[in-house]
């Protein structure tokens, strides 16, 4: 009787003919590689209960630092909204840069890219499926932040175009982790450094993406961070959005033009992550050099 | 007698014969201890140093601490304008003092989490015969001196850069030693704290002592002073020896400044009676609280190694 599954669902006369896949076959087994590489930061929500401490309360206590920063400085309620905002984004970046940028370089040291690299898949699924099931740890994280300091802090959202805040959003993440996706070969190229680069892609970053204050008030800095930083354009349109009767024009493009910006970033951070996907595959493979670790 | 006069000729006769003795083993004595810190110190400054381009360490060591200043003074700038300069001194010192509770928190956790997830050898270190704490506070003792030179490059641009009114002449140096011997102390104890969690936890734990920093953040007079925070959190900083580290840094720094502790209506004046405490209130309180979480981290430690040895974490990997 012939065995039907995703690796052998058509009699063949020959193993060379068993490899010859058919589309079928390889869309699905990228998308089996996207969910597997997902199942583990997706199942380790539950599995690791520090999580709950480290992930959620300790920094929605690091936000509130801020927040009574701006309560001891009498500042307008709006500028509560912007930490509270900028602290719930602070989770997709967090994670962008340690679990996606740095991540290609710590499965190396662990042994695991070379399984990646072996394996009969894309490797742009793994990527796709860390950056899925990192999504859906931060968002965890993010959504807490987000609804316990807006009850606690009294934050006031004034949405006035709730579809344009909502594609922004998605688009914010999407770029976010595209930006990772393509980090993530830049790092494991730079190998012991990734480390401190992780470190410099946190504070450094927050300031010039104007994490609790208006990008727009940095000026030329602010207007770089805008057009090369996607954590600095999505934060200013969606406090543009959720703060619309905020504190007035601070120098920066209208939402839908952000929104421009953060599709062209999707696209452009993707490519690039394929592009250097690829040549790193085909350095692994020539040169045999890329997946030793200790390097 | 006749038993132990034996024994030491049996130890003799097996170290004349070359064998590995484990009673010979010097694992108490002073010596000993020093050289294993000085050996962990040299190693962990190796790994933080030795790979890369000195300039370029220097940027990666000084950029984060300063870039959290710089986030600070652009609050201040946007809300108070020329009103909350007056805040910039606070606000710097408090952002660069902090560069050493990062760095001393996640200094000893993270070779914790180093030498267990990347280079397996945790293991061969834990059953060396060092003091198992004596090599991780040698491997943090590194990370502190990163910390403590991001902290001096932040003051120095602060006074230097941002306008910052400092007269070395007023600094109160007895009492700057007192509190910055006193702190780094309750840090490395915070230190060992996070190293305790660690044991516990999975490879993923890299960012935990950064997020139990930013949580102490809140409640220790770093960038805003206590009277702002409720009364419960105000307690809670009281009994932080961070706190106290904290304000006896800016009253020796900046005598007669803005402090974080005390101010109208703050826990403080009311339960002292007085608007913001002397020296030698910030003194004892600093050394109580101080041997507060000393002995209690002490203790944590105690109890994570043990559950560690006896649930098999010390050679753990693990991965998301």
């Amino acid at each position: 009787m012939a065995e039907t599954s995703l690796y052998v669902h058509r009699a063949t006369r020959s193993p060379a003919e068993a490899a010859n896949w058919d589309r079928r076959q390889v869309i699905l087994n990228n998308l089996r590689s996207v969910a597997g590489r997902a199942y583990p930061r997706v199942r380790g929500i539950s599995r690791e209960k520090s999580w709950l401490a480290f992930e959620i309360l300790l920094p929605f206590l690091s936000t509130s630092a801020f927040v009574f920063v701006y309560r001891a400085l009498k500042a307008p309620p709006e500028y509560i909204g912007f930490v509270v905002l900028g602290g719930a984004m602070t989770a997709f970046w967090l994670n962008v840069v340690w679990m996606m940028a740095a991540q290609l370089y710590w499965d190396k040291d662990q042994g695991n890219l070379e399984l990646f690299f072996a394996a009969p898949m894309d490797v742009m699924s793994v990527l796709f499926g860390m950056a899925i099931g990192g999504l859906v740890m931060s968002s965890t994280r993010a959504a807490a932040v987000l609804l316990i300091a807006t009850v606690l802090y009294g934050v006031q959202f004034a949405v006035s175009q709730w579809f344009l805040l909502l594609l922004v959003f998605f688009l914010t993440l999407s770029a976010l982790y595209g930006m990772g996706m393509a980090l993530s070969s830049l790092f494991l190229m730079w190998g012991r450094e990734a480390w401190h680069l992780t470190q410099l892609m946190v504070e450094p970053v927050y300031f010039i993406s104007g994490l609790n204050f208006p990008v727009g008030r940095l000026g030329m800095i602010g207007a770089l961070a805008i057009a090369t930083i996607p954590l600095a354009v999505g934060l200013d349109a969606m406090r543009q959005l959720a703060f619309a009767t905020g504190p007035g024009p601070t120098g920066t493009p209208p939402p839908a033009v952000e929104a421009l910006i953060l599709v062209v970033m999707t696209v452009v951070f993707i490519w690039v992550a394929r592009l250097m996907l690829r040549s790193l595959e085909r350095r692994a493979r020539q040169e045999g050099r890329l997946s030793a670790r200790g390097r | 007698m006749t038993a132990t006069s034996s024994m030491t000729a049996a130890a003799k006769a097996r170290e004349n014969a070359g064998r590995f003795d484990p009673s010979r083993v010097p694992d108490t004595d002073t010596g000993h201890l020093w050289r294993s810190f000085l050996t962990a110190a040299r190693l962990g400054w190796l790994m933080e140093a030795n790979w890369t381009d000195p300039v370029l360490f220097f940027i990666y060591s000084v950029a984060k601490p300063l870039a959290s200043t710089f986030i600070l003074v652009f609050m201040l700038e946007v809300i108070g304008g020329a009103a909350g300069r007056d805040f910039r001194g606070f606000v710097v010192l408090g952002s660069a003092l902090w560069a050493f509770v990062i760095s001393g928190m996640s200094g000893l956790a993270q070779s914790i989490l180093e030498d267990r997830e990347r280079y397996r050898m945790l293991k061969y270190l834990y059953v060396s015969p060092s003091d198992f704490i004596v090599v991780l506070l040698g491997r943090g003792v590194a990370r502190i001196g990163v910390g403590a030179m991001g902290a001096l490059i932040t003051l120095i641009v602060g006074i230097v850069v941002l306008g910052i009114r400092f007269d070395i002449g007023a600094v109160d140096w007895p009492l700057l030693v007192v509190v910055m011997i006193g702190g780094l102390a309750s840090i490395v104890a915070f230190g060992i704290v996070m190293a305790a969690v660690c044991m516990q936890t999975r490879q993923e734990a890299w960012s935990y002592p950064e997020a139990a920093a930013g949580a102490l953040f809140l409640v220790v007079g770093a960038v805003f002073p206590l009277s702002v925070l409720p009364a419960a959190a105000q307690v809670l900083g009281l009994l932080n020896p961070l706190t106290w580290w904290l304000g006896g840094a800016r009253q020796a720094l900046f005598p007669g400044g803005q402090t974080s502790i005390g101010g109208p209506g703050s826990v403080f004046a009311e339960v002292f009676g007085h608007d913001r405490p002397t020296s030698g209130e910030i003194v004892v309180a600093l050394l109580l609280t101080g041997a507060l979480v000393t002995l209690a981290s002490s203790l944590i430690f105690r109890v994570s190694d043990r559950r560690a040895k006896e649930q098999g974490l010390i050679d753990r990997t693990t991965g998301t």
